[in-house]
């Protein structure tokens, strides 16, 4: 006779077997039955090869960074600034805003060889630079949507409609968590994606693994402070109670729903205490709080949001969640990329290169993958009126969909390479193009996880973050 | 033998439903044992689809793998396909990707070639069957027939029904089932003393007939429609489909047979002379997310918005999935790119619904048709009203347009008192263009005010130029009148200009006039027409009218004024024609008329209907060949007297000869009760869906469904009537391991509360429950700042929070804003309603407790069932007894009551106890 613990997590494994359809129908069962029950359900990491990345911090830079202003310098652009794009590049394609016709604007801005590596990027990021030779940085990115809310769902649930889970829950399901107190996958955002709370659903799997935004402020998560007249003892008696007349029932129904409410109560209870602990970035030390723009030369505090969540992703992954989605508002630059770019850059510069050397320093950065990019790139072609009202605007791009630049670290991604190429404008790929597919497959297989075979079963069809597509880029990894 | 061993693994090991029917039969059927294996393996490269179809042959069909000797009857030796899936060569090996089939999986094939390889049409496809009843050993159980296929199950399993569940909990569920909030504990106590055996029965009725059944039965019909109340994608704006919801609620309580409830809300505008409540039904396929950010191109809407509407047809009539053949065959089921496009013209026909808002690129607006909708009967009977009002009011206006009058009485003027200086201090509201000395005037007109007001210069003005005195007033609409008259008394001879404007606009409008022909220091009505007021060059247009809020009086000149005063009384507006005057009464009842009304979005198809083709590769922009309307031709025929439109779509889905929706509909509802379907994959009767686990009584529950003439009502009473349904839902553990999902329902169902019902459960406990039913959505109390974080309208970012009555309504009342919905019935597993949701989660989470323990919106039930219990009389006992039968119907066992009356001892604190009260698991649990 099976114990009773033993039973749940048949249970629990058998449904994830069967509702996976992974192919691993035939790992061992010994080896599941080893498991125990958490937080999240599915522990059993479902790893096809060995891991690269355990954890991931991606940087969501929301409304699309311009690549030729910060990592894919385009000299051509100086002699065409003021010319319409020759008409067979611009046939057929694709524009939300400005028309086939308008003019090439060029890069106001200088870019150097940066590293012993040379990666090249735009005077505008000077600390970045400093950490050059541990960054991976691919010119070839493509997507198939050409605004926001869908950018912003292909980028991260490989679909330009509402309806699919995210890369974040694919990761959840596919890994489960390695902190039983914490969500496996969390929200960070100093302002947001435009399709809202869809960018990190978890879609058709299980709502567990759907991102918990972890909000500024006192509440970092809904309803985790007890009301202003209960005191710490009432709540403990309380979940004491509501624990031992649970147990009762228990006793009663058998029912194992009841026992996993039971840890629920005692993780909730827990999580009032750690949760707090854990966003209080204050109690970082003073050279710590430094590195990430978070006190000026002077120890004075500094207000950024995006800083704040980069140095709270790097606690979060010390504890162990998988998947920290952070996004950093205010990359749509319809208008004025000579001020306003400049600003936007500002604001995460010293922050993804703080971000970065302090995983290296705790010997995080091996094991964690960065990722910083938007859901697509810009024109070459200046936009100049407000799409809205018409009216005149200081001179920016429109969005674009042909190529963009991000770029990502550790991880398992290699060190100081430059991928990918554009033709002279910055407008099409020239060579080795990364569409989000293959950036989610290669992202997947850094996880250990082979994309074609995280799967789940949903109306009858085996969905994939991937879909049908996807090709690892192998080119990258170390 | 074999049967037995197997029956020992499985229990032990993997209780899956479908090795568990395996066990039933050595004898492998096609499509219980074969087509899972062919299906999930082959049909990918040898189906239904002939673009992505390998080496030619089929292995859906019979005679095509016959004739490639893939499959050669009755001798597995010469049977190809045995010796590709058991090649030990991975080249060579089937399938080329993934994980070899297993020995099981080859051994049954080879059993079923041994056996003939017969195939069978897939089980979903044909009419249901009425099975004969099973031969059953435990005879006195049935109370249904439905409980004679759930106990031939069992039994052949060696299983057991449970005892019939106490009293208490059995009514607890039946409210919970049927209406969505627990009985309270005088229901109770009132059922268990009842002696009548037809009690059971008589409740039924009586729930079925409340207004709580439709609110609890409407919610997951409302995730099949993904209704919400705003745009989802960017901006996310506001859109009005409560109608549509309440609609559904009414529909369910009104018993509305289900083909009808189909009808109306895929055709409700194309049946003959349309009822109002018909068009609001198809708010059903207007309830698709809208994409209406900038760059979007207005066909790419539009083609996003009808493939939605094809697949969520499908999902919620045939239990398939539409969507794969969107791009190409589907590689599963047979349904054809051609005939996917053949149901998407049927919705093509619609007129244009979206387009750019305006020459700028920005925005995007409903173009659809839309009728107008008011919050409640009490406020559409005032709107009728006035209709009247305006109706009547517009015949006289005409009737006057015809026969002008002349002057009219003074009994049909209307006036204006702009200025009568009898406000709290007429001196503030005066300002002049030089120093002056402001006082109430010490005389007055003759038919004036009681009061008037002086504006005098110190010392006296001899320079010229402009001396003018001003007036404030609160804001005034002035725009039905036709002329205003004042009283002036000054001491200068000059021209005047007698303006009007709003403070610090510069839209102004002047009348002018001189006194030189007048009597000077003497007071004056001038009469000023409106039709004579004009724009100065300075003024950048006229006034708004509709909002003026000051009057000055300017003297000009070139000469010196010799004078030093200007004394102002009564400034009125009036309107003195009687047209004029109706015309504005007619203006201000259309206002209040707008402000009572708001419209919902209904179908509509155009005249002269776009031209179908299929998509090439799903792409819009890659038009195929040209299609018109039809339907999967592996179902029934569609009849070809119904018409080539919507109309013909519905009647074609709830013909009595589908297969499909009449199982489709028992199994969602069986799911709803049950927690599980008999097909666990309702939006999946395909053929990669499970198979019934009860076929029989898949069937039999179908076909009486129909036969009962679709009626939901009919079906939950039937079900709610078995034994099956009202066994005890406690188990034993051993029970409980050997069949953890209640595969066979040898228990009574107990899950998880939806989001939903947990909110209306604890409102009813705690005695906060409104029970108003319908009307516009509602704002419960949620935390701040949420919908700031929505990129969208400015107007739109702040929540409004309810007040009163509204703060507790039912869950299905609260707003649904697809890019932020409210927080705390996400954290129980609502769906975002962005496409159509079949089957919600039931997820059991950390956030789940601090949601019942800290929302505020929890706490305050905490704190009012803590006053409520504390006003109960009798011992602290006797309320705890009564305060645990409110939460969950039955008595408490001693040692729970030991529990909480320790709590108590320990807090002193009844909000305590009411708080565990609302927390445990049983109370959102249905047991």
């Amino acid at each position: 006779m099976m114990d009773y613990e033993k039973g749940i997590n048949l249970i629990k494994r058998r449904d994830f077997l069967k509702q996976g359809t992974l192919g691993i129908g035939s790992i061992a069962l010994s080896h599941l039955l080893e498991q125990d029950l958490s937080a999240s359900g599915i522990e059993h990491p479902v790893l096809q090869h060995p891991a690269r990345a355990k954890n991931v911090i991606f940087l969501h830079m929301v409304g699309g960074p311009s690549q030729m202003d910060t990592f894919d310098p385009k000299p051509a652009l100086d002699k065409w600034d003021g010319s319409p794009l020759p008409e067979e590049l611009t046939k057929g394609q694709k524009f939300a805003f400005v028309t086939p016709q308008a003019r090439v604007i060029k890069s106001p801005y200088s870019f150097e060889p940066r590293g012993e590596s040379g990666i090249v990027m735009s005077e505008l990021f000077s600390h970045l630079a400093t950490v050059a030779d541990e960054l991976t940085v691919i010119r070839s990115m493509k997507t198939n949507e050409i605004n926001h809310g869908s950018g912003e769902l292909f980028f991260h649930t490989g679909h330009g409609r509402l309806g699919r889970p995210s890369f974040g829950a694919w990761a959840s399901y596919g890994l489960g968590t390695e902190n039983k107190d914490l969500p496996a996958y969390v929200v960070l955002k100093d302002g947001g994606p435009v399709a809202g709370t869809s960018v990190w659903s978890s879609g058709f799997l299980s709502s567990r693994h759907q991102g918990v935004e972890f909000r500024k402020g006192q509440t970092p998560i809904h309803f985790l402070n007890t009301p202003d007249q209960t005191s710490k003892e009432e709540r403990r008696l309380v979940v004491d109670a509501i624990n031992g007349l649970n147990g009762q029932a228990f006793r009663h129904y058998q029912d194992p729903e009841i026992e996993t409410r039971i840890s629920q109560y005692e993780l909730a209870y827990r999580m009032q205490t750690s949760v707090p602990d854990l966003v209080d970035i204050d109690s970082e030390p003073e050279h710590v709080l430094k590195q990430y723009g978070l006190r000026n030369a002077e120890g004075g505090k500094t207000r950024n949001d995006f800083a704040r969540s980069c140095l709270l992703a790097r606690r979060l992954v010390e504890k162990g969640v998988r998947f920290i989605q952070v996004f950093a508002k205010g990359w749509d630059h319809h208008a004025d990329i000579y001020t306003d770019l400049p600003r936007s850059v500002g604001r995460v510069d010293q922050a993804c290169a703080g971000l970065i050397s302090d995983l290296k320093q705790r010997g995080l950065l091996d094991e964690t993958l960065v990722i910083w990019g938007g859901e697509f790139g810009r024109t070459p072609m200046v936009q100049e009126h407000n799409a809205g009202t018409g009216d005149l605007t200081e001179p920016g791009r429109d969005h674009h969909k042909e190529c963009f630049t991000i770029w990502m670290a550790g991880g398992g991604v290699k060190r100081g390479l430059t991928y990918g190429t554009t033709d002279e404008f910055g407008f099409g790929i020239v060579e080795n193009e990364v569409h989000v597919h293959d950036f989610h497959a290669t992202c997947l297989h850094l996880l250990g996880i082979d994309h074609e075979k995280l799967t789940f079963r949903h109306q009858g069809r085996d969905y994939r973050l991937t879909d049908v597509h996807g090709h690892v880029v192998h080119d990258i990894i170390a | 033998m074999y049967s037995i061993l197997r029956c020992f693994t499985c229990l032990a090991l993997f209780l899956s439903s479908f090795i568990e029917a395996f066990a039933k039969s050595a004898a492998p059927s096609f499509s219980r044992d074969i087509r899972p294996i062919l299906s999930g393996n082959c049909f990918k490269c040898h189906g239904p689809d002939p673009e992505a179809r390998e080496a030619e042959f089929r292995l859906d069909r019979r005679q095509s793998a016959i004739d490639a000797d893939v499959i050669v009857p009755g001798n597995p030796a010469e049977s190809w396909i045995l010796d590709m899936v058991s090649s030990d060569d991975p080249d060579m090996r089937m399938p080329p990707q993934g994980d070899p089939l297993s020995e099981e999986e080859i051994d049954k094939l080879r059993a079923w070639i041994e056996n003939g390889a017969e195939y069978q049409a897939h089980w979903a496809y044909q009419k249901p069957d009425l099975a004969e009843q099973p031969n059953v050993r435990r005879r006195s159980w049935p109370t249904s027939e439905l409980d004679y296929f759930v106990l031939d199950r069992m039994e052949e399993a060696k299983l057991k029904p449970e005892s019939k569940a106490k009293s208490a909990v059995l009514l607890r569920r039946l409210y919970l089932d049927l209406i969505g909030i627990p009985p309270t504990v005088e229901d109770v106590t009132a059922f268990e003393d009842d002696p009548s055996p037809k009690k059971f029965e008589a409740h039924v009725d009586r729930l079925l007939r409340s207004p709580g059944f439709g609110e609890k039965w409407a919610a997951s019909w409302l995730d099949l429609a993904r209704y919400a109340d705003s745009n989802g994608y960017q901006h996310d704006d506001m859109r009005t489909m409560w109608p549509y919801r309440d609609w559904v609620i009414n529909a369910l309580n009104d018993g509305m047979p289900f083909d009808q409830f189909s009808i109306e809300q895929l055709a409700g505008d194309l049946l003959p002379n349309p009822t109002k409540s018909q068009l609001i039904a198809t708010g059903f396929n207007r309830n698709v997310p809208t994409n209406f950010s900038g760059g979007t191109k207005v066909p790419e809407v539009r083609a996003n918005i009808l493939h939605d509407r094809v697949s969520t047809t499908g999902a919620v009539w045939l239990g398939l999935t539409l969507e794969c053949a969107q791009c190409h065959d589907h590689k599963f089921d047979d349904i054809s790119q051609k005939e996917y496009y053949q149901l998407y013209a049927f919705y093509n026909k619609s007129i244009q619904e979206v387009d750019q808002d305006g020459d700028g690129m920005f925005r995007k607006l409903f173009t659809g048709r839309e009728v107008t909708v008011y919050p409640s009967d009490a406020v559409r009977q005032l709107a009728q009203q006035l209709k009247h009002d305006i109706a009547v009011e517009e015949e006289i206006i005409a009737e006057l347009d015809e026969f002008p009058k002349g002057d009219t009485p003074e009994a049909v003027s209307e006036k204006v008192v702009l200025l009568d200086f009898e406000g709290s201090d007429p001196l503030k509201s005066s300002s002049s263009t030089r120093p002056t000395i402001n006082s109430l005037a010490d005389n007055v007109p003759i038919g004036g005010g009681n009061f008037a007001v002086s504006v005098r210069a110190e010392p006296v003005l001899e320079t010229k130029g402009f001396f003018g005195a001003g007036f404030s007033f609160p804001t005034t609409d002035l725009s039905g009148i036709t002329e205003i008259t004042f009283w002036i008394k000054t001491d200068i001879r000059s021209e005047f200009n007698f303006q009007v404007q709003k403070n610090w606009d510069r839209r102004v409008s002047i009348f002018g006039f001189s006194n030189f022909h007048l009597e000077p220091e003497t007071w004056t009505k001038i009469v000023a027409p409106l039709a004579e007021f004009t724009v100065p060059q300075w003024s950048i247009g006229p006034v708004d009218w509709t909002s003026v809020q000051k009057i000055q009086i300017t003297a000009y000149g070139e000469e010196s004024y010799d004078g030093k005063y200007i004394m102002v009384d009564n400034v009125v507006g009036a309107t003195s024609s009687e047209q004029a005057l109706r015309e504005k009464r007619v203006a201000q009842l259309r206002v209040q008329l707008t402000e009572m009304q708001s419209s919902t979005m209904v179908m509509q198809d155009a005249m002269e209907p776009t031209q179908t083709h299929i998509m090439m590769r799903g792409d819009y922009t890659a038009p195929g060949d040209s299609v018109g309307t039809g339907v999967l031709e592996s179902l029934h025929p569609l009849d070809p007297e119904l018409p080539p439109n919507r109309l013909g779509l519905a009647q074609w889905l709830v013909d009595p000869e589908n297969p499909l929706t009449p199982r489709v509909v028992v199994n969602r509802i069986w799911a709803e009760i049950f927690g599980r379907g008999i097909v666990t994959t309702p939006e999946d009767f395909g053929m990669q869906g499970e198979l019934p686990t009860h076929p029989e009584l898949l069937d039999w529950l179908a076909i009486s469904f129909v036969e009962n003439n679709w009626s939901i009502k009919e079906l939950i009473k039937t079900i709610v009537l078995s034994s099956t349904y009202q066994q005890s839902s406690s188990a034993s553990a051993v029970k409980i391991m050997k069949d953890p999902q209640n595969n066979y329902y040898s228990r009574g169902p107990r899950f998880r509360l939806s989001a939903e019902l947990i909110r209306d459960s604890l409102l009813a406990i705690s005695g906060l429950l409104s029970d108003k039913v319908g009307g516009p959505i509602v704002y419960p109390v949620q935390p701040d700042g949420i919908w700031k974080e929505i990129f969208g309208p400015v107007d739109e970012t702040d929540y409004p929070t309810s007040s009163g009555e509204d703060l507790y309504r039912r869950g299905i009342y609260t707003v649904w804003r697809r890019g932020n919905p409210y927080p705390s019935m996400v954290n129980f597993d609502t769906p975002d309603r962005n496409v159509c949701t079949v089957k919600r989660d039931r997820s059991n989470t950390p956030l789940q407790a601090l949601t019942l323990l800290n929302d505020p919106v929890y706490v305050e039930m905490a704190e009012r069932f803590a006053k409520v219990i504390e006003g109960w009389d009798g011992s602290d006992q006797d309320k705890i007894v009564r305060s645990f039968r409110t939460v969950v119907s039955r008595q408490p066992s001693r040692r729970e009551l030991n529990i909480l009356m320790q709590l108590l001892e320990q807090q002193q604190s009844w909000f305590a106890v009411a708080q565990t009260l609302l927390n445990l698991d049983e109370t959102i649990t249905k047991s």
